[in-house]
């Protein structure tokens, strides 16, 4: 019989069956659901936010937004959610639900609290009693909980990042993992606060802050609630590259694990994320726009790339591309090559005629039903045809010496 | 959203040259961009129409996560001869007709085009695996190694049974292999998959025609017929024993026989043709008439070209080719000395539709008129060999071999599915039976020591 690479990722404490886990949002809203979930093969969960009772949280109707690009319905996806409005008292009875039904499946607890001490390590107290595996302090929530002093306001804040960290270790005694916003200056100062601070792993990245579109016809902001908007936090497969450079930037200053989020759609987004040095990877857009089923090729895809590639489990490709990731002044300036055309595969479409004179260096000549062809001593090789032309490997580099 | 993709397809003058396949495969990009066109319905209808449910929007975003072997596994995993399927199925009354795009005024996502995709990269590393249980020690005998037969013995190997098929050909696949042409798919598509089969525990015995099948019990648990229906019908009109009449099932027959160098076709060069029909079976005897060299060939159908069973791309292809298509026209006698020199014909026009919706044709009187014709190839129909499943000894209705809903026939033990059931459908359907049947059998034998 085949023997399967294995897919399993030790998390601190956490062993998790595959690196694939649901992040704190709409598809981990009830215990009902994350058991689905957890049916369906997800590995692990995080809760959609928990806060004490007495703060109060709104949703505004018709909170969403997306932007898509040409064939694409939707390469960014928008929201003004708050964080859950369910009682404290049912998300602790329905942790106890999924943990009694689903042991070996970790679950953790995701945390909102005023930024205030004893509220912090109060609700930490009370969710990691109630059994989850491990705490994740939101300090990210980008819209409508800043305006309060919680999410994003505690995560551009380190002296809060600090605090409530601290806070929250001393109620609880599960494993803490502290989910930062992208939208600060310095990312990876924020991961080394949270890591001396006692953070036991790092999360990123919430979602960005942005403006989604608006209605030229009506000239309203989105997602237009009656007529006017607010920034939200933006996600989806666009954010992706947001993420990674967190990820990477996480990952070469601190010494905890980092749970990559941010545009995660397939196993391929997932491989690039562990590539990087991502622990194990979160995803909430793509599930919301397409389902939990989306795990199945999630887990088969991955499997299969590690079984093709070589590799017996998922640890070896941990990181692997993490040292290849170094300054700008740091990169090979002997590295010099110029752009060579395949007349056999050229289709004559000028494509990267017109990129080069118009947006590079007016190196490539090109007449109609000819293949192009490539002026050597102008090309600067900046890689915009190899990049625009649509067929794969007609533009290849040829090394000079300049 | 863009449209859909089409592949090369060669030109009808060059295609009726060879017996070879003429659509052209997609390739990496146009399979990643063709499968971007599905919208990964949720209880997506294209999945059930789909007789054996593969699961379509699955193995399609597969492809486009560039997971091929994963996509494979979907459609293995439900439908054994899932490659097969993908060149032949009649999508354009099964999985394609339902595609949601079709209700956004645009055309079908190309699930086979796509499916054959995944068969031709799944093939280079050998096909798919399941786990297979161990031996259970119970013996199962299948009679008739075509599709529905294979995959009842591959889903039975697949539970521990040990199966053993018999057919009578000199070769397994039925149809596969001795009906359908290779300009639909090549033969080594379907002996691909076959072979795959074999590695399931399945024994297969050829040149071994069955009698009866009640006298199997002696030595076998369950028996499953699934004989096919290779018997063509006839018309009961004048003249059809002249020589240069041929019966659909035959005539293809003798044409795989001679494409795989195993025999002689039917001298057709430079011949008229006329074929009586209007199912699919009498496109392919069209476009195999063409491909044997026949000047000119006619296709006679007696109602109009909206009630013509034949799905639409193959009638294109044949008027493409060549075949002229003569609608709401009825042979009436074939005439001839010592052998076919013609066909008496007359027009027929249509009534109000019947209970089932079709409408009735009648003759219109004084409308006779002859076709002149070397050959005439009557495609109007198929039934099983009558003789043989009375030998079986099963009950048979209406030609048929009569089941229940578990595909169990009136002898304990036996049970029946494929054309030999349904008169004649499509290798999907064939599959799906076998595969039912065998989930029957199971039961019947699981509950027995
Ligand atoms: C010309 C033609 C073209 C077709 N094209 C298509 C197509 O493009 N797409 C599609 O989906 N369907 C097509 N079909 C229909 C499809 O081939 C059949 O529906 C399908 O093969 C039925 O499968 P089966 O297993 O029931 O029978 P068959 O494929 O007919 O197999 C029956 C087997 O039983 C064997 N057998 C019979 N009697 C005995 C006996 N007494 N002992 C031992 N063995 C015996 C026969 O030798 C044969 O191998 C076509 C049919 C024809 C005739
Ligand atoms: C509608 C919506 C609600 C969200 N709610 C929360 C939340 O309550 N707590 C939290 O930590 N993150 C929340 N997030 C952020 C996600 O967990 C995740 O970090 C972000 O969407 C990026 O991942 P993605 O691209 O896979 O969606 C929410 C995201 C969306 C789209
Ligand atoms: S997704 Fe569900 S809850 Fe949201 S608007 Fe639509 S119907 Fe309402």
């Amino acid at each position: 019989m085949v023997t399967k690479p294995d897919l399993t990722v030790k998390f601190c404490k956490l062993e998790l069956e595959s690196p694939y886990m649901l992040s704190s949002a709409p598809p981990t809203c009830t215990g009902e659901m994350i058991m689905r979930a957890f049916e369906e093969g997800w590995a692990g969960a995080v809760t959609k936010t928990i806060k004490p009772d007495k703060t109060a949280v709104y949703d505004y109707d018709n909170r969403f937004g997306i932007m898509g690009f040409e064939d694409k319905q939707m390469v960014v996806f928008e929201n003004i959610e708050e964080v859950t409005k369910r009682p404290l008292g049912t998300w602790i009875k329905e942790i106890k639900e999924v943990k009694k039904k689903y042991p070996e499946k970790p679950l953790i607890g995701s945390l909102m609290a005023e930024p205030k001490e004893d509220e912090w390590e109060a609700l930490a107290r009370a969710v990691s009693e109630a059994g989850v595996d491990m705490l994740e302090l939101n300090f990210g929530c980008p819209h409508g909980m800043p305006e309060r002093g919680m999410g994003a306001f505690c995560g551009q804040r380190p002296e809060l990042i600090e605090k409530l960290t601290k806070a929250s270790k001393q109620g609880s005694n599960v494993p803490i993992m502290v989910k930062l916003t992208p939208n600060v200056t310095d990312i990876a100062f924020m991961g080394k606060t949270a890591e001396a601070a006692g953070a036991d792993a790092i999360s990123a990245i919430n979602t960005v802050l942005g403006l989604i579109g608006v209605n030229i016809d009506t000239f309203e902001p989105m997602p237009t609630v009656n007529g006017k908007s607010t920034f939200g936090g933006m996600s989806g497969p666009a954010m992706k590259p947001i993420a990674m450079r967190c990820v990477a930037q996480l990952c070469q200053a601190t010494n905890i694990p980092v749970s990559g989020i941010g545009g995660i759609t397939t196993w391929r987004d997932a491989v690039e994320f562990l590539l990087i040095g991502a622990n194990n990877v979160q995803v909430c857009t793509s599930v919301m726009w397409r389902g939990y089923r989306l795990i199945h090729d999630m887990v088969d895809g991955l499997t299969q790339y590690l079984d093709d590639k070589g590799f017996s489990s998922v640890k070896e490709i941990q990181g692997l591309t993490l040292p290849k990731l170094t300054a700008w002044s740091k990169l090979d300036k002997d590295w010099e090559v110029v752009a060579k055309i395949d007349k056999d595969k050229c289709i004559k479409c000028g494509i990267c005629f017109v990129g080069c004179r118009d947006g590079g260096y007016q190196a490539i000549k090109f007449e109609q039903g000819k293949a192009a062809e490539v002026d050597e001593e102008k090309c600067d090789a900046c890689s915009l045809c190899t990049l625009s032309c649509p067929v794969p490997g007609c533009i290849t580099w040829k090394r000079v010496k300049k | 959203m863009s449209g859909r993709t089409h592949t090369t397809v060669l030109t009808p003058q060059d295609r009726i040259k060879t017996f070879d396949p003429y659509v052209a495969n997609l390739i990496d990009r146009t399979a990643w961009y063709e499968a971007s066109r599905c919208i990964m319905c949720f209880d997506a209808p294209c999945v059930t129409a789909c007789p054996t449910r593969i699961n379509i929007p699955e193995f399609i975003f597969r492809i486009k996560t560039r997971n091929y072997r994963g996509s494979a596994k979907i459609i293995r995993e439900s439908n054994i001869f899932g490659g097969e399927c993908g060149y032949v199925c009649p999508v354009e009354r099964l999985c394609e007709s339902k595609c949601v795009r079709n209700n956004l005024g645009e055309e079908p996502v190309a699930i086979s085009l796509l499916q054959r995709f995944v068969y031709e990269m799944e093939k280079p590393k050998g096909l798919v695996k399941f786990d297979k249980a161990p031996s259970n020690k119970k013996k199962v005998a299948v009679v008739g190694a075509g599709p529905a037969g294979l995959s009842a013995a591959y889903e039975l190997g697949r539970k521990g049974y040990e199966v053993t098929v018999c057919d009578s050909n000199a070769k397994p696949g039925g149809l596969l292999i001795y009906g359908i042409l290779p300009w639909k798919v090549a033969w080594s598509v379907a002996e691909s998959e076959i072979a795959n089969i074999k590695e399931y525990g399945v024994r297969l015995l050829t040149k071994k025609p069955i009698a009866d099948a009640k006298g199997l019990l002696k030595d076998f648990d369950a028996v499953y017929i699934s004989t096919g229906a290779t018997k063509s019908a006839g018309l009961g009109i004048p003249g059809e024993d002249l020589p240069g009449v041929h019966l659909a099932q035959d005539f293809l027959y003798k044409v795989a026989c001679y494409v795989k160098g195993e025999g002689k076709a039917p001298e057709l060069k430079g011949k008229k043709v006329v074929v009586v029909g209007g199912g699919d079976t009498a496109i392919d005897c069209a476009m195999a008439s063409l491909r044997l060299g026949a000047e000119k060939v006619y296709v006679l159908y007696r109602r109009s070209l909206s009630e013509m069973p034949a799905v639409p791309y193959g009638r294109k292809q044949a008027k493409e080719e060549g075949a002229e298509f003569m609608l709401l026209t009825a042979p009436v006698k074939i005439i001839g000395g010592n052998k076919v020199s013609g066909v008496e014909c007359v027009k027929m026009e249509l009534g109000s539709p019947d209970a089932s919706g079709r409408r009735s044709v009648k003759p219109i009187k004084g409308s006779e008129f002859t076709v002149e014709t070397d050959v005439v190839i009557l495609a109007v129909g198929q039934k099983p060999d009558e003789a043989a499943l009375k030998s079986f000894g099963v009950k048979v209705k209406d030609g048929l071999i009569e089941v229940d809903k578990n595909y169990a026939t009136s002898i304990k033990g036996v049970f029946a599915g494929g054309d030999a059931v349904n008169g004649g459908d499509t290798v999907v359907e064939a599959v799906a039976e076998g595969k039912k049947a065998a989930e029957a059998i199971d039961k019947y034998l699981s509950g027995r020591k």
